[in-house]
């Protein structure tokens, strides 16, 4: 991967579903070893550039790259190389926790995936239910169970939809860190919320999606060195945007 | 109440709507009127081969069994919902939130699904028959009278299921002691009287003779037991949380003749454990079988033994072509978004799944032949039966993908599968009856079912998955 390429790569992309336009003609470029936030109020899209990005959805005109791989072209490629958190939490509800992990193990062919799954449970503190069946785990420890498979091949790119929105707040420093240490050793990591005071915290860059139309795309540092906040810029945005 | 029940109303109609679409939905009473009105001019034939009263009994099982269907969806939706929707939030629910008792919400919920149920149902069944009526010579006050007996057979299956969960709920020994009892007591009467305990269905006979006291009773073994479950409701349930060894790392080394050995390693766990193989074996394939062979049996007078075999392994096939639906019915393609699996890897797995369960009617099929003296029929019979099974399912595939539960209730779908099905059916029912060895030559549907399936796989992969 050249310095100059970036890992994710958006050109003109739209979405669109019967006559709702999801995404409007987004153009985007995310760079190696950037924690990258996509803002935007519930509905704006950021869930569907998310499924556009990792190959769930086609784009209905556009194109995109991800780690060099054409989304529309191999959209199963892109999934085999990055790390995949969904908005929802969606692990199989017949299966225990273990049984998961060691299933993701085996489709993206993982050696020794249950010693890793090990450091994980003690990691996100959720040893106690590695034999519970999905289906009666919490939504916090689902959430943890989703959070474990996207990394636990250690993908140089992860895509994550609203990263901590089911977790307490000692998982959300925990989870916070981690993430910040990540990046720092090369990965790349784009996650999409509307949790703003988290962008705000760990994110370098950040793009403002609102009524599927990207509004601004910039840096955590730039706004700093401007003396504004994420929130107040992100309000100021998003109303011009509703009302103009 | 009214309000809730107004609005648990529209949320049914909308759940439905949103999983089979709004025409497709509203058409699904049409179709129940269309096949009442068409099968009512079959009556006359049956009543000439079927003993008397036969056919009543038949009506009102379907009609019971469709309430106890009913009810127990309604009591798992939110099992069913969350798969589909994801997160699925119902009113049933909204006690949590709102200021209405369980108790209250659960009563609205009978009466939800009573009133809803009636109207898809019962009445366009009650409807197309009446209609009927007249040139089928069946005076229409039968109609009115079958209206209120369906009604209250289908209310009975509501009730009992009702019923027999809040007693679960509350006491699994209690369930067991009373399911035992309930069924040692049918089972008694009968060896020990000789009497057709299917006669004293209350509904059934205030169907053969109508007297106030026994619509009394037949209110009674609906009230009765729906009273108990209101007051025995409870919303505190035990926790059920069970834990499992690890059984992926195992099933997936013995399943590793299979193309993608984990994900039919899943499949194989999601059967066992949801239940369904033993449920869907014997409640979508022994039960529906059962009542074919007794309905076939009675051609027997007009044709050959022979050929009322074959006719039977043409339907077996169809109906063995459902238990795709067992393997795509606690799934969806969301689970598998975060994977680096397409759908074509999941379709292909699920049908290679679908292979090793044809062993469950191919081995029914044999012993079928064997026990109906039909051994010179067994081959003609056995590839008959695997050869629509496999057409049928690649038909299935297609039109439905990952989602074949839509056929149920997608009357677009549904009528373009009862054309492709259904000329083939023909066509091979012409020919068992030229010569029941030529029914061999069905093996040739593999070719189509084998186009069909590899044009489904580029169908389905370059279509966005539906997510409910």
């Amino acid at each position: 991967m050249g310095v100059k390429q970036g890992i994710i790569e958006a050109e003109g992309l739209v979405k669109q579903f019967g006559d709702v336009i999801a995404l409007n003609n987004i153009s985007l470029s995310i760079r190696q070893g950037e924690l990258f936030g996509l803002l935007g109020p519930n509905g704006s899209g950021k869930t569907t550039m998310i499924k556009v990005l990792t190959g769930q959805i086609r784009p209905t005109a556009g194109s995109a790259t991800v780690l060099g791989i054409d989304v529309k072209k191999d959209p199963v490629g892109v999934r085999e190389r990055v790390g995949i958190i969904p908005e929802q939490e969606t692990p199989p509800s017949f299966l225990t926790a273990t049984e998961y992990l060691d299933f993701v193990g085996e489709v993206r062919h993982i050696p020794d995936v249950l010693k890793k799954a090990d450091w994980w449970f003690d990691f996100l503190d959720f040893n106690d239910k590695r034999d519970v069946l999905c289906k009666d785990l919490s939504r916090g420890t689902r959430q943890k169970l989703m959070f474990t498979q996207a990394f636990i091949h250690k993908p140089t790119l992860a895509l994550i939809d609203e990263p901590l929105i089911n977790f307490d707040p000692i998982m959300q420093r925990k989870v916070k860190d981690y993430l910040t240490e990540y990046v720092k050793s090369g990965n790349t990591i784009f996650i999409s919320t509307h949790i703003l005071e988290i962008a705000e915290e760990i994110c370098s860059g950040f793009a403002i999606l609102h009524k599927g139309t990207l509004l601004h795309t910039g840096t955590v540092a730039e706004l700093k060195e401007k003396n504004q906040h994420l929130d107040e810029f992100f309000l100021s945005l998003v109303q011009k945007g509703t009302h103009g | 109440m009214v309000n809730l029940f107004v609005n648990m109303m529209k949320e049914e109609w909308r759940v439905h709507s949103t999983m089979f679409g709004s025409l497709s939905f509203a058409l699904f009473p049409v179709m129940i009127f269309g096949i009442a009105f068409m099968g009512s001019f079959l009556l006359p034939l049956f009543r000439a081969v079927v003993p008397p009263g036969y056919l009543a009994i038949i009506i009102h099982a379907i009609f019971l069994l469709g309430g106890i269907m009913v009810g127990g969806f309604g009591l798992l939706g939110m099992e069913v919902m969350n798969r589909r929707f994801g997160q699925a939030s119902l009113l049933s629910y909204s006690a949590r939130s709102l200021p209405i008792s369980e108790r209250e919400i659960f009563c609205t919920f009978v009466v939800k699904d009573t009133v809803y149920y009636l109207i898809l149902w019962v009445v366009p069944f009650v409807a197309g028959f009446a209609i009927a009526s007249p040139f089928i010579l069946v005076p229409l006050s039968l109609s009115l009278l079958l209206l209120l007996t369906l009604t209250l057979a289908f209310l009975t299956g509501l009730a009992c299921i009702f019923f027999l969960s809040t007693v679960y709920s509350r006491s699994k020994q209690a369930f067991v002691v009373l399911f035992v009892m309930m069924l040692m007591g049918w089972a008694g009467l009968y060896l020990f009287t000789g009497i057709n305990t299917a006669a004293l269905f209350p509904p059934l006979q205030l169907f053969y003779a109508f007297s106030y006291a026994m619509f009394l009773a037949a209110c009674a073994v609906v009230i009765i037991p729906s009273a108990i479950a209101v007051v025995l409701f409870t919303s505190e349930y035990t926790d059920t949380t069970k834990r499992f060894k690890n059984a992926i790392a195992p099933l997936t080394k013995k399943l590793s003749f299979f193309p993608y050995p984990p994900l039919a390693a899943k499949d194989l766990i999601d059967l066992l454990r949801s239940g369904s193989f033993i449920g869907q074996t014997l409640f979508s394939f022994l039960i529906p079988l059962g009542l074919l062979w007794f309905l076939l049996s009675v051609l027997g007078r007009f044709i050959p033994a022979g050929e009322v075999l074959l006719l039977f392994a043409i339907l077996t096939g169809v109906i063995a072509s459902t238990m795709y639906t067992w393997l795509t019915m606690f799934d969806t393609f969301s689970s598998y978004t975060c994977l680096p699996v397409s759908v074509h890897a999941l379709l292909n797995s699920k049908m290679c799944s679908f292979t090793v369960l044809q062993v469950i009617p191919a081995t029914f099929i044999v012993l079928v032949s064997i026990a109906a003296g039909g051994v010179p029929y067994l081959v003609p019979a056995f590839v008959l039966c695997l050869s629509v099974s496999f057409y049928a399912l690649s038909i299935t595939v297609w039109l439905t993908g990952l989602s074949p539960s839509v056929l149920v209730y997608d009357a677009k779908v549904l009528l373009v599968y009862l054309i492709s099905v259904g000329i083939a059916l023909l066509a091979l029912i012409a020919l068992a009856f030229v010569n029941p060895y030529y029914s061999v030559g069905s093996a040739l549907l593999f070719l189509p079912a084998w186009v069909l399936v590899n044009a489904s796989y580029t169908k389905w992969d370059m279509q966005d998955q539906p997510v409910f």
